[in-house]
């Protein structure tokens, strides 16, 4: 619909689509592009270096076919579950604690920054090493000869303990920049008012950091539908475990890279981007419940 | 409430403020104390079975082997002209485009948002080929430039600044407005300097990101001399054998200059809650 | 300070614009050429042939550059769907029927005028073919498959050292005999082909492919009877399980002096001696064991497999890059080749150059063993059609390793992986 505007409305809006310019062309050209290159690909039957041939939904309808192909859509939506909740729950403690009036806060904001700070590759050689089964100190400290890492109830589980680990620092100083933008007055007030630290965190602190709350349950959600990297570090290509951690995108990674297949990657990153969107669909409708823009 | 009890529940909350976070604390730093007790062990110690805490002889040559095996000076720098560019484009391109997005009216505004946040959703994966075939194009693989060249703009940047520029009163443009400030005026001095925590913790986030892209610098740049940190340290790790402790004392050097930005970024941190702490 | 902003936006664009449009770069090499591999323990070996060939041709300049394995792969396929390959680059027998029979490498049959070639042995050149039997690379290194054992622990347990007499029941007995005495495993078998079962298929007169690659041979009892030997070896308190193998790779778990033997490439000896100094004397090597009662042939067998150096099939003319190549075959560079101790040179004659690089340790590896067994040697098993089964049969295996298969059934499925996936190259 064409709707008249006024001369300021249309120099608001020259100043907009040049201020997005930017973002949305390098968008379209380094991430449109191959999304797009993505999309064709997974209807096609894929040879090797760029040859292709056009076969419909073949692709998809082998791919539902599969279950192992299931199972990794399982193992992903798992370790979401298993990663994001409790992650963000600790993040928001650790934020809250950072903000309180404490001695060497800026040594315990460094302490808990330090695993982002560490090359992904160090963290998950360490972590494989401190739950190795015959020489790891986790067993040792525990007492138990569990096999962390090769079990399959536990293998993943080992893999959230590290995912979550690593993640605390980032979303505790993304929680804390929303923190520190509550003005202090808000709890002066309450507090000659009489409200508790419990009420405190309620009826201010939740409603305050809504905004910034969603932004990293969004992100971090994302993440952990995306997992590949950690599971491929910790999980061998080689340990009989694989199947029941094995990530979509783990999953991707071996039919593109190891076996050739890119037709059918595709397919499993279409489907991947798909699920994404679903949740996120989700949390943005949800969010009207929760999140307050009113500040 | 009486002021004494008061006080007391102030008492108790701090001390369990500071229990929790001295556990935690424990919990986040004890794989770094083992990096380093495994970096100065030998291979055989390391593996040894029960684990021994303390090294029995300190392999501090391990240090050593790990600094000769890897150009750690051409690493570091480009490791920090990767970060600081990327760092530079994300928050230059994400201001304006978070700032047009959260206060702006235009048409097609919402579809653009949406192919923001769809980005979000890819893996990064699927750009790796392209991109790469992009720059071979033009001859600009094995070059600085391909290392900064994914992280030209950030979909995460704009959705995270648009939701800051969301924060802010829309009173407080208006204001600039009828000042007689055109809109990019009130932008870059009204508006922008009002985001300065949701900046300063991008910029950690861009750094980090930058940092620990793996595959990119490896496949994008093969000289060594060209790598990053991340994916230097990754070519240490042999195909079938790897002396685990040189690859832990590597890491450790790898660390040195991220923990130095951070510490720098720590007072720009606060610093940034003190031009938003009047509010 | 507005105007600086836009101009540099206007600058991005353009040049995200040209990366889109711009046509790949053409034309002749200017004598300033790159080498990409991914072992960086032959970074120096490689170097000294780049410096040797400066030195005989001072317009030519190499650039050495090493990636990891996996991203070797990635990196060159890209390349080579964008026309950018590096200008020489190591090629590997997983991949090279990939590229050859996609025509991606120059063609180097005809390279040279002279009997060149025919210093190189047969599997050699194999190595180096496409399936139209044309060669695609100049044959860079050869290698055996070979015992690497732990002199300490068989002292310990008073068991003789491995030689050529020995049989695969002297390998279980000699793995029990050290368990018993010392506590750690003996022979560590786990899920490999090459460094693996492959060898102890051949040596039982078994095979993975025959010989005119158009059948799987994991139906053959000779095939099974190996496999369900090398399979059966975790079954023994000696050796360690498959999900101990997952956490720790065999080769450190030897070199940390928890087990005492393991099937090694010779590609890896010099690294080996090199990252473990406080290792070395403590161990050597030895031909593979040999199988007692073969279902046909000598019982003997160990896998051989070899790299070339290759490169794209738009520099078949290029005379500055070709003549590179041309002399890397030569028998002067491969003795700087095997000089270096890494890999063992394709050209017959310059294995002492090899044998001889290990006299700068203290302790001499018997480093003649794996030489000795290229009499033997058979060639790493190839087809066309393999990256597309590799993977697949390896999953099948280690499902034979968890129990999730029984060992014929698991079998079973492997030999029709390999044939249903030949069936579909032939189309």
């Amino acid at each position: 619909m064409w709707k008249r505007q006024s001369i300021a409305a249309k120099r608001e809006q020259r100043w907009a689509w040049l201020m997005v310019a930017p973002t949305i062309i390098g968008l379209l050209v380094l991430n449109y592009y191959p999304l797009i290159q993505t999309f064709i690909l997974s209807f096609s039957k894929t040879k090797t270096f760029g040859a292709m041939e056009f076969n419909g939904i073949q692709n998809y309808t082998d791919m539902f076919a599969t279950p192992e192909f299931w199972k990794a859509t399982w193992n992903t939506v798992y370790f979401c579950i298993l990663t994001v909740p409790v992650g963000i729950a600790l993040a928001l403690i650790v934020a809250i604690l950072l903000n309180a009036k404490v001695k060497f806060k800026s040594g315990f904001r460094a302490i808990y920054f330090l695993p982002m700070v560490c090359a992904p590759a160090a963290i998950a050689m360490v972590w494989r090493w401190m739950f190795n089964g015959e020489y790891g100190i986790i067993n040792t400290i525990i007492n138990a000869k569990v096999n962390w890492l090769t079990n399959p109830t536990t293998a993943i589980l080992a893999c959230a303990i590290v995912a979550i680990w690593s993640s605390i620092g980032y979303d505790a100083v993304l929680l804390l920049s929303g923190l520190q933008n509550i003005s202090k007055t808000y709890y002066e007030a309450a507090r000659i008012d009489g409200a508790g630290p419990i009420k405190q965190f309620f009826s201010i602190t939740m409603p305050m950091i809504s905004p910034t709350l969603f932004v990293t349950l969004i992100m971090r959600m994302m993440a952990s539908l995306k997992v590949y990297d950690l599971i491929y570090m910790m999980i061998d290509q080689t340990n009989p475990v694989l199947p029941e951690v094995q990530s979509l995108m783990y999953l991707f990674y071996r039919e593109a890279f190891v076996a050739g297949n890119k037709g059918y990657a595709s397919a499993i990153v279409i489907w991947t981007i798909l699920l994404i969107g679903v949740v996120t669909i989700f949390q943005f409708i949800g969010q009207k419940k929760w999140v307050n823009y009113d500040v | 409430m009486k002021a004494d009890s008061m006080q007391s529940g102030r008492r108790w909350t701090t001390a369990l403020t500071y229990f929790f976070l001295i556990v935690g604390s424990l919990i986040m730093i004890f794989p770094f104390l083992w990096m380093i007790l495994t970096s100065l062990k030998s291979l055989s110690e390391s593996m040894q079975i029960p684990p021994t805490i303390f090294p029995a002889v300190y392999y501090f040559s391990n240090f050593k082997d790990a600094l000769t095996s890897l150009p750690f000076g051409a690493l570091y720098f480009n490791t920090i002209v990767m970060v600081f560019f990327r760092v530079i484009c994300a928050i230059l391109f994400s201001s304006m485009a978070g700032y047009a997005f959260a206060k702006l009216h235009f048409r097609g505004k919402n579809f653009l948002f949406t192919l923001v946040l769809v980005q979000m959703m890819m893996p990064s994966q699927i750009f790796v080929i392209p991109q790469y075939e992009m720059l071979a194009s033009v001859s600009l693989t094995e070059s600085l430039f391909a290392l900064v060249f994914p992280g030209l703009v950030s979909a995460f940047g704009t959705f995270f600044l648009r939701q800051s520029y969301l924060g802010i009163p829309n009173e407080i443009g208006e204001a600039a407005y009828l000042d007689g400030c055109n809109q990019w005026q009130s932008f870059v001095k009204v508006m922008l300097p009002l985001t300065g925590t949701s900046v300063a913790a991008l910029t950690i986030f861009t750094a980090v990101f930058a940092y620990a892209d793996l595959m990119w610098p490896l496949v994008v740049n093969t000289d060594i001399n060209l790598m990053t940190l991340s994916s230097g340290l990754a070519t240490l790790k042999g195909q079938f054998t790897t002396n685990y402790p040189v690859l832990m004392a590597g890491s450790l050097f790898a660390m040195i200059p991220m923990l130095i930005l951070y510490l720098i970024f720590q007072r720009q941190f606060i610093e940034g809650i003190a031009l938003t702490g009047g509010k | 300070m507005k105007h600086t902003k836009r101009i540099i936006a206007l600058v991005l664009a353009c040049v995200l614009a040209l990366a889109l449009t711009a046509c790949g770069k053409g034309g002749k090499s200017d004598g300033n050429l790159t080498m990409q591999i991914w072992d960086n323990s032959q970074r120096e070996s490689m170097q000294a042939l780049a410096d040797a060939y400066h030195e005989l041709n001072p317009d030519v300049t190499i650039e050495v550059q090493v990636t990891s394995w996996d991203e070797y792969w990635t990196k060159l396929e890209a390349a080579a769907g964008s026309g950018n390959l590096p200008d020489i680059f190591w090629m590997h027998t997983n991949y090279i029927l990939l590229y050859a029979d996609n025509g991606m490498l120059a063609d180097v049959t005809d390279l040279y005028d002279d009997d060149t070639y025919s210093h190189y042995s047969d599997i050699s050149i194999a190595n180096t073919q496409g399936s139209d039997g044309r060669m695609y690379g100049i044959p860079k290194d050869k290698d055996t498959v070979c015992l690497v054992y732990n002199k300490e622990m068989f002292d310990a347990a008073g068991v003789s050292y491995p030689d050529e007499n020995w049989t695969w029941d002297d390998l279980t007995a000699a793995s029990q005999a050290i368990y018993d005495a010392t506590g750690k495993y003996g022979y560590m078998a786990y899920a490999d082909d090459q460094l693996g079962y492959w060898n102890f298929v051949y040596q039982n007169g078994g095979y993975i492919l025959n010989d005119d690659k158009t059948a799987a041979g994991f139906d053959q009892p000779a095939t099974i009877d190996a496999m369900k030997f090398y399979i059966g070896l975790q079954q023994n308190d000696w050796c360690p399980t498959q999900t101990y193998f997952a956490e720790t790779a065999p080769g450190n778990a030897f070199f940390s002096e928890q087990g005492a033997m393991f099937l090694e490439g010779t590609w890896n000896l010099m690294a080996e001696m090199k990252n473990y100094p406080e290792m070395q004397g403590k161990w050597d090597v030895a031909v593979l064991p040999k199988c007692p009662d073969p279902v046909s042939g000598d019982g003997r067998a160990t896998i051989s497999n070899g790299l070339c150096y290759a490169t794209s099939a738009d520099n078949q003319d290029d005379e500055i890059i070709m003549g590179f190549l041309k002399w890397l075959g030569t028998e002067e560079a491969q003795q700087i080749h095997s000089s270096y101790g890494a890999a063992i040179s394709g050209y017959e004659g310059t294995e002492q150059a090899w044998i001889d690089a290990f006299d700068q340790f203290d302790y001499r590896l018997n480093v003649e063993a794996c030489i000795e067994m290229f009499d033997y040697s058979v060639q790493s098993v190839n087809d066309a059609t393999r990256p597309n089964w590799k993977s697949k049969v390896s999953d099948e295996l280690l499902k034979i390793y968890s129990g999730e298969l029984g060992v014929d059934e698991g079998l079973a499925n492997m030999n029709t992986i390999v044939n249903d996936a030949i069936a579909e190259g032939a189309e």
